[in-house]
């Protein structure tokens, strides 16, 4: 089968233009030109992006009809009209015909998943020989995310079966007419980067636009919003997995959200603050495994260090273990991020976020100023931490050092994420200390976790009946315990440099200063 | 894969008109089809406006020596390709009997193709002949266009004495007769459709008019449904390749 090549079209000018280059200069015939919204539709484990083709669902603008087309390689497998004006959530949905009935095997009968979304402008042209046949079909594709964000122009180029060589004349007459650039990158794929690039503006590290006086509903939704952007922007990251950094930016988003939501008594609606908060639990849970995976693999050179040269190289087979745990972990993760359920939640959540109405008289402090109700659920939430912080002695068991580390979260992310409302001298007294009191109890923690994940990984080795890397482990497991037992042994000192009076007061001078006239 | 043939022993009476234009609907119906023009006079190719000829020779496909893949080229139409005539085939019957195994010479080529497509056309030159008989053998079905005239009844039950009196080559072949070029203002053609659906209740029920529409193919170089659609013509190929379906 002949191979369709892409190029991003680098020349200067618009879409009209391009296209007047490729009808007038190069003398191709427009088939279609089509403008409307497109969404790409895959399962949520991604098959047909696995299996190289592609489900649009297209709605024109203006009056026209649907219409789903599944396509391999840029060929149309099939074209038909749809007949609900939204995407099919299952392949029972499809249309019926015998090519619907081909894709509708291949994804086994599930749900669909709608991914990311663009308006577009199509065109479709055909290089024709003497006989007036087409040789080749070329796509020009201009789209831009739903955030407005502009996508490179792509051009395809198709040759039809039996006309390669026809294709690649045409080919080298279009390079010489319009600059490109040749690109593997798909439009599905450019859109789904640009759609986090658009609404990835906030990290949910710098806080939301705030100020004091704004109403507490404003506020709350603010925050939201940015952590919002920021579980978007690392979105696509975390489904390929390739920077372990996505993911943990995501988890953080995910936590923030809870946290937020946990202190939106009387600000966020109660029945949508109990929904959300249940969902924002579910993709924390479903996102555990993947992060823990990930954090044996970013410590495990570390930790082999701490052997001796010498048995270093017996953990090579356990590093491979952990690898494919990883990996498995990975995959099971991303059938959850690309299920119905997360899609639903997702949409959902954003419609929550961009409906007014959702936000007017929607608790009894939504309408005070938002930095006198912040002021008091940081005292409460500090108030808590030092209070549990102080019965914390070395008989404590380590589900209470586990709860203080909860409540220490609860205060550190209420005072990040409204940051811009304090005054930043203050801010800074408590958040240095705080910090190292969440790395001690982090610490205690994930080295105890860790400890209990590596023995249990451990047990796969034990088939292969390869005693030198199960010892070599079994130092490993004593070094994170040796880790685990330090960072209990700091925590009253670094507690202590927590709760004394010089921070305590700063407490008191988080509220701004008002300037002087 | 399904292998249909369009057959009959008179010629002028729509065969290439019903493949193409049954390639084109069943096509569009998201299956994936495959015109094979075995008339060297290339009409099929023609409204296709692909060029008659076959890199390698048509020689090399009965042989064995080309691929059919290769052969092919895709048409303008989704999901629809074409082996195109050669004006080399009007020797195709002296190639196949210089062959061994002659008769399944084209089935073997098909298979090539098999996990590629739903459905292959054969446009078959009006004949009983060698390349007929290759031709019954490869096909699941022989679709027999069939004017509503005395001679066009002849030539029906000739095909089918034929296919009665060769059990052994025809198998499992399925005859699906049908009128074709209808005029329906004629009380002759009204007439020998009624005498001959009693004479052969296996007919099938959908015909083709006689229309310009049709006719027009040549000036369009496209099949009806693509120029003409909603046309009459256009949904007679429809409701005739709807029923084809219940009967295969």
């Amino acid at each position: 089968m002949s191979k369709m090549r892409r190029y991003e079209v680098t020349a200067a000018g618009d879409f009209a233009s391009v296209l007047a280059v490729l009808t007038d200069h190069l003398g191709l015939r427009l088939l279609s030109l089509d403008e409307g919204q497109r969404s790409w539709l895959d399962t949520p484990a991604g098959t047909l992006e696995r299996a190289e083709t592609t489900l649009e669902f297209r709605r024109p603008s203006g009056d026209g009809t649907p219409t789903l087309t599944w396509a391999a390689e840029g060929r149309v497998l099939v074209h038909d009209p749809c007949v609900s004006s939204t995407p099919p959530v299952q392949s029972s949905e499809l249309p019926d015909s015998p090519a619907f009935a081909r894709l509708a095997t291949l994804v086994d009968g599930g749900e669909l998943v709608a991914g990311p979304t663009v308006n577009s402008q199509i065109a479709v042209l055909a290089c024709l020989d003497d006989e007036e046949k087409t040789t080749a079909r070329i796509i020009f594709d201009r789209s831009e995310t739903i955030d407005g964000i502009t996508l490179p122009m792509l051009l395809e180029v198709l040759p039809l079966r039996g006309y390669e060589d026809e294709a690649s004349a045409l080919e080298k007459k279009l390079k010489r007419s319009v600059a490109l650039s040749a690109s593997v990158t798909p439009m599905r794929e450019l859109a789904q980067q640009g759609a986090s690039e658009g609404r990835g503006a906030g990290s949910g590290e710098d806080g939301a636009a705030l100020v004091p006086t704004m109403s507490a509903a404003s506020a709350w939704r603010a925050v939201f919003q940015d952590l919002s952007d920021a579980i978007t922007k690392s979105f696509s990251g975390v489904l390929s997995g390739n920077d372990p950094e996505d993911l943990h930016a995501f988890r953080v988003a995910v936590r923030r959200i809870r946290t937020i939501l946990q202190d939106g008594d009387d600000v966020v609606d109660p029945e949508s603050r109990d929904r959300f908060r249940h969902e924002y639990r579910w993709l924390g849970d479903v996102t555990t495994p993947t992060r823990d995976a990930d954090v044996h693999l970013i410590e495990f050179p570390e930790l082999a260090a701490t052997l001796p040269p010498s048995r270093r190289e017996e953990l090579v087979p356990f590093k491979g273990i952990l690898e494919r745990h990883r990996a498995d972990c990975h995959a099971a993760m991303t059938v959850e991020l690309r299920s119905m359920r997360r899609a639903e939640f997702g949409t959902a959540w954003l419609s929550f976020l961009a409906d007014d109405d959702a936000w007017t008289g929607c608790g009894d402090l939504a309408d005070e100023p938002v930095l006198r109700i912040v002021l008091r659920r940081v005292e409460k939430a500090n108030r808590q931490l030092v209070k549990n912080g102080r019965k914390i002695s070395k008989k404590s068991p380590a589900i209470a050092l586990h709860e203080l580390r909860k409540e220490g979260k609860r205060l550190r992310y209420l005072l990040e994420c409204f940051s811009p409302l304090f005054n930043e001298k203050a801010l800074a007294t408590i958040l240095r200390p705080l910090r190292d009191v969440q790395d001690d109890l982090g610490e205690f923690q994930d080295t105890e976790v860790q400890a209990n994940a590596l023995l249990e990984l451990a047990g796969e080795l034990e088939g292969a009946d390869d005693h030198s890397a199960l010892m070599a482990i079994g130092g490993v497991i004593e070094q994170l315990g040796v880790r685990g037992a330090e960072a209990r042994a700091s925590f009253s000192k670094t507690f202590g440099q927590f709760d004394n009076r010089k921070v305590q007061r700063a407490f008191d001078q988080l509220e701004p200063r008002k300037k002087k006239r | 894969m399904k292998v249909l043939a369009t057959y009959n022993i008179k010629g002028g009476v729509g065969k290439t008109a019903t493949a193409v234009n049954l390639a084109h609907v069943a096509a569009a119906h998201g299956n994936r089809v495959l015109v094979w023009d075995l008339d060297p006079q290339g009409a099929a190719t023609f409204y296709f406006r692909v060029k008659p000829k076959v890199k390698g020779g048509g020689k090399a496909i009965v042989r064995g020596s080309l691929e059919l893949g290769d052969a092919i080229k895709a048409t303008d139409f989704d999901n629809l390709d074409l082996v195109p005539a050669d004006f080399s085939y009007r020797h195709l019957d002296l190639w196949l009997d210089d062959a061994k195994k002659p008769l399944v010479r084209i089935r073997r080529a098909l298979r090539q193709v098999s996990e590629e497509y739903d459905y292959v056309f054969l446009d078959c030159p009006p004949s009983i002949s060698l390349t007929s008989e290759s031709v019954f053998r490869a096909a699941d079905a022989l679709l027999v266009p069939t004017i509503p005239t005395t001679l066009s009844l002849r030539t029906y039950e000739q095909l089918d004495r034929f296919v009665e009196e060769n059990p052994d080559m025809v198998r499992e072949l399925k005859i699906l007769g049908f009128f074709s070029m209808v005029d329906r203002h004629k009380r002759l053609h009204r007439r020998f459709m009624n005498d001959l659906r009693a004479a052969h209740p296996e007919l099938l029920e959908a015909t083709i008019p006689n229309s310009t529409d049709i006719e027009r193919m040549g000036v369009h170089r496209e099949p009806v449904g693509a120029y003409g659609k909603g046309s009459k013509p256009a949904r007679a190929y429809e409701a005739l390749w709807s029923e084809i379906q219940t009967r295969l």
